[in-house]
C-alpha cells in the first residue's frame, strides 16, 4: 500500500516537472490580432546569396505602423547551421526592408522579432522552402 | 591472407598494448560498476532530449534533441569507434533502463530460431535510414525525441520477453551499425594467455560466475554467446565488460590491434561462425557501406533533381514511393550489380573455385573501410561545422527555464570552417579507400594464391568506382530540403 502511495506521489511530481517544464520553455507572445504583416522576398524563388525582405505593418484600419523595429533573424531547418541577423530598415511608412544572406541551399525560416512603437513585441515565422543553389 | 604468413615476434615491444595495464583506467575497467556509471550520465542526456524534443523549440538547429542527435551523437560515435572501439555500446543508455525493469520482469523466452541472425537488424538498419529521410528527421525535434522514446520501448518490450541481449545482438541497427564499424577499431575485448583458458574449467566468461551454494549467477557470464578463448575481432561485442569481471583469472583486456585484420581471416568465430558463411552479416555489411553513400547522397542538391524526374516519369507526387525506388536501386540493385560483376571477373580470371554468391560474399566485408570512412566523412562534416552549436542552444534551453545563468545564447558560435572540415573529410575517404584495397588484397592471396592479382582488380574496381562517387558527393552543394513531395 505505502509503495503504491510511493508510486503516485512520484508519478504526480514527474507529471508537476513536466508541466513546468512545458510552461517554462513556451515563449510568450504579444497578442498580434490588430497587426498585420506581409512580406515580400525577391528574388523569388530565392537563391544561394542575398534576398532581400520586405515587410508590410498595418494595423486593423489598415494604416502603416511607422517607428517599430524589426530584428530578423534567418535559421536553417537543420542544425549545425549558424543563423544570420539581420535589422530591417523603414523604407517608406509602414515598409520595412532588409538584406538577408543565404549560404546555403535547402529550406530555411525566417523568424520575426517586431518591436512595435508602443513596446508590444511581436514574432513571426515565415517559411522559406527550397532555396536554389547557385 | 594466411595467418601462418604473418610474421610472429616474442619480443615485449610486439606484445599488444593493453588499456587494462593503464593505472587507473585498468582499475576502473574492472570495478563492476563502470557501466551504470558511464550510462547513467547518457540517461540523463536520453531524458533531457526527450523533454526538450516534445516541449522545446519547434525549430531544430534551436533544440537539443535534433542538435545533439544527428550533429554530436553521431560525429562523437564513429570517431570513438575509429580512435578507440565501441564504447558507446558500453555506455548504452537502453540497457541501463533494461537492467533496471529486469529487476521486474524476468525474460521467460529465448530468441526464436529462425531470427537469430542479423537479417531482421538489416530491415530495421535500412527502415531507419529511409524514415530519416522521409521523415526528415534532422528537422524535427519532434520525431527525434518520439524516435529515442521508441527505442527505450523496444528495449524494454524485446528484452523483457527474450532472455540474454537479443535486442543488442538481434535488433538493434544502432548496435549493427557499432559491430560493423567496431572490426576498423584499434581495440578489442580479448584474452591474455590462451594457455589461460585452456586451463580454466569453470568458463565463467560465458556462463557467469555462480554462488557455490545457491549456484545462482552473480555476475553475468557473455550475453551475446561470445566465448572468449574463441572469440575473433569486434563483431557482436558490446565492449559490456561482463566477460572480464566474470573471468576469476584477470584474463581479459581490451587490446590493441591491427584495424581490419579481422575482415582478412575467416576462422571459426565464436556466436557467428565463419564470416564466408554468413550471408546475412554480408548484406549488413552491403548495406554499411552502400548506405553510407545514399544517406550522404539524400543531402546533396542532385538527389533533389532525381526525385523530381523520377516524380514526373512515374506520375507520382508522393515522396515515399519515389524514394523507396532510389533505395532499391541504391541498396539493391547497384550492389547486385557490381558485386555480381566483380564476383564473375575473379571466377573467369582468377579461377577461383568458389560459385558467385560465396564470392560476393567473402569479399563484400572488404568495402567496410570504404563504407566507414565515408560514414567518417559524413558524420564528421556535421559534427566539426557545428561543433560549437551545442553551448548556444543549451545557453537557451537553460535560459527558457527561467535560469539564464549561462548568459544570452551565443548564436554565432559554430564551428569549424568548411573549408577545413573538407580537408579531414578527403583524408577519411582515402583511408577507407586504402583500408578496402589492403583488405581484399589479403582475401585475394588467400582466395588465389597462385593468381592474387586477377582476384583482386575486380574488387579494386568496385572500390574505385564506390570512391570516386563518395568524393563526387562531397563536393556537390549540400541542400537540406524537408519536404519535396507531399509526403
Amino acid at each position: 500500500m505505502a509503495r503504491r502511495c510511493r508510486l503516485r506521489s512520484n508519478l504526480a511530481g514527474v507529471v508537476c516537472a513536466v508541466t513546468l517544464l512545458q510552461a517554462g520553455c513556451s515563449r510568450p507572445v504579444a497578442s498580434s490580432a490588430f497587426v498585420a504583416i506581409e512580406h515580400e522576398i525577391s528574388p523569388e524563388p530565392v537563391r544561394v546569396g542575398s534576398a532581400t525582405i520586405i515587410l508590410k505593418l498595418s494595423d486593423a484600419s489598415g494604416k502603416p505602423i511607422t517607428g517599430a523595429h524589426a530584428a530578423i533573424e534567418t535559421d536553417m531547418s537543420h542544425a549545425g547551421m549558424s543563423p544570420g541577423f539581420a535589422e530591417a530598415k523603414e523604407a517608406e511608412a509602414g515598409h520595412y526592408r532588409a538584406l538577408l544572406q543565404f549560404p546555403m541551399a535547402g529550406d530555411w525560416v525566417i523568424l520575426l522579432h517586431v518591436t512595435l512603437p508602443g513596446g508590444t513585441k511581436l514574432e513571426r515565422q515565415i517559411d522559406v522552402k527550397g532555396v536554389q543553389p547557385e | 591472407m594466411n595467418p601462418s604468413s604473418i610474421p610472429v615476434l616474442d619480443t615485449p615491444e610486439s606484445l599488444p598494448f593493453d588499456l587494462m595495464r593503464v593505472p587507473g583506467l585498468g582499475q576502473l575497467f574492472r570495478w563492476r560498476y563502470v557501466r551504470p556509471l558511464l550510462q547513467a550520465p547518457l540517461l540523463v542526456l536520453s531524458v533531457v532530449m526527450i523533454l526538450h524534443g516534445l516541449f522545446g523549440p519547434t525549430l531544430a538547429p534551436k533544440n537539443l534533441a535534433t542538435t545533439l542527435s544527428w550533429l554530436h551523437f553521431r560525429g562523437i560515435l564513429v570517431l570513438v569507434l575509429l580512435c578507440a572501439g565501441n564504447f558507446f555500446c558500453l555506455a548504452c543508455p537502453f540497457m541501463l533502463v533494461r537492467q533496471a525493469a529486469r529487476r521486474f520482469l524476468k525474460p521467460q523466452f529465448t530468441w526464436p530460431r529462425p531470427l537469430r541472425n542479423k537479417w531482421l537488424s538489416v530491415g530495421l538498419f535500412v527502415l531507419i535510414l529511409f524514415t530519416y529521410e522521409l521523415f526528415d528527421l534532422w528537422s524535427s525535434p519532434w520525431w527525434t525525441a518520439w524516435l529515442i522514446v521508441a527505442y527505450f520501448l523496444s528495449v524494454l518490450v524485446v528484452d523483457g520477453f527474450f532472455k540474454h541481449a537479443s535486442f543488442c545482438k538481434f535488433v538493434c541497427p544502432i548496435g549493427q551499425f557499432n559491430f560493423v564499424a567496431s572490426v576498423l577499431s584499434p581495440f578489442e575485448v580479448k584474452v591474455r594467455e590462451q594457455d589461460v583458458c585452456t586451463r580454466c574449467h569453470t568458463k565463467d566468461c560465458i556462463r557467469g560466475r555462480r554462488e557455490s551454494i545457491s549456484d545462482l549467477v552473480t555476475i553475468r557470464g557473455c550475453e551475446l554467446a561470445l566465448f572468449q578463448p574463441s572469440k575473433v575481432g569486434n563483431m557482436d561485442c558490446t565492449f559490456c565488460l561482463d566477460c572480464v569481471h566474470a573471468c576469476p583469472h584477470d584474463n581479459i583486456g581490451i587490446m590493441s590491434r591491427l584495424p581490419a585484420s579481422e575482415l582478412m581471416v575467416d576462422p571459426l568465430r565464436s556466436g557467428i561462425g565463419y564470416f564466408s558463411r554468413r550471408k546475412d552479416i554480408a548484406a549488413l555489411a552491403i548495406v554499411f557501406t552502400f548506405g553510407a553513400l545514399l544517406n550522404a547522397f539524400g543531402m546533396v542538391s542532385p538527389v533533389y533533381a532525381v526525385e523530381t524526374w523520377l516524380g514526373k516519369i512515374l506520375h507520382v507526387s508522393r515522396e515515399a514511393p519515389v524514394l523507396g525506388l532510389i533505395f532499391t536501386f541504391f541498396l539493391i540493385v547497384e550492389p547486385v550489380l557490381l558485386l555480381g560483376l566483380a564476383a564473375w571477373l575473379t571466377r573467369a580470371w582468377a579461377r577461383s573455385p568458389r560459385a558467385l554468391l560465396p564470392l560476393a560474399v567473402r569479399y563484400s566485408y572488404g568495402l567496410v573501410p570504404l563504407g566507414f570512412g565515408m560514414w567518417l566523412a559524413h558524420y564528421c562534416f556535421h559534427f566539426l561545422t557545428g561543433l560549437y552549436t551545442l553551448i548556444p542552444v543549451t545557453q537557451n534551453a537553460i535560459a527558457s527555464l527561467g535560469w539564464p545563468f549561462l548568459g544570452e545564447p551565443r548564436w554565432t558560435l559554430t564551428g569549424l570552417p568548411a573549408n577545413v572540415v573538407q580537408v579531414i573529410e578527403i583524408g577519411f575517404l582515402v583511408l577507407g579507400f586504402a583500408g578496402s584495397l589492403l583488405v581484399i588484397y589479403g582475401l585475394a592471396e588467400d582466395d588465389s594464391p597462385e593468381k592474387p592479382l586477377r582476384a583482386f582488380l575486380p574488387w579494386a574496381a568496385v572500390c574505385l568506382v564506390l570512391w570516386c562517387a563518395s568524393l563526387w558527393l562531397m563536393f556537390q552543394p549540400m541542400e537540406m530540403r524537408v519536404m519535396l513531395m507531399s509526403g
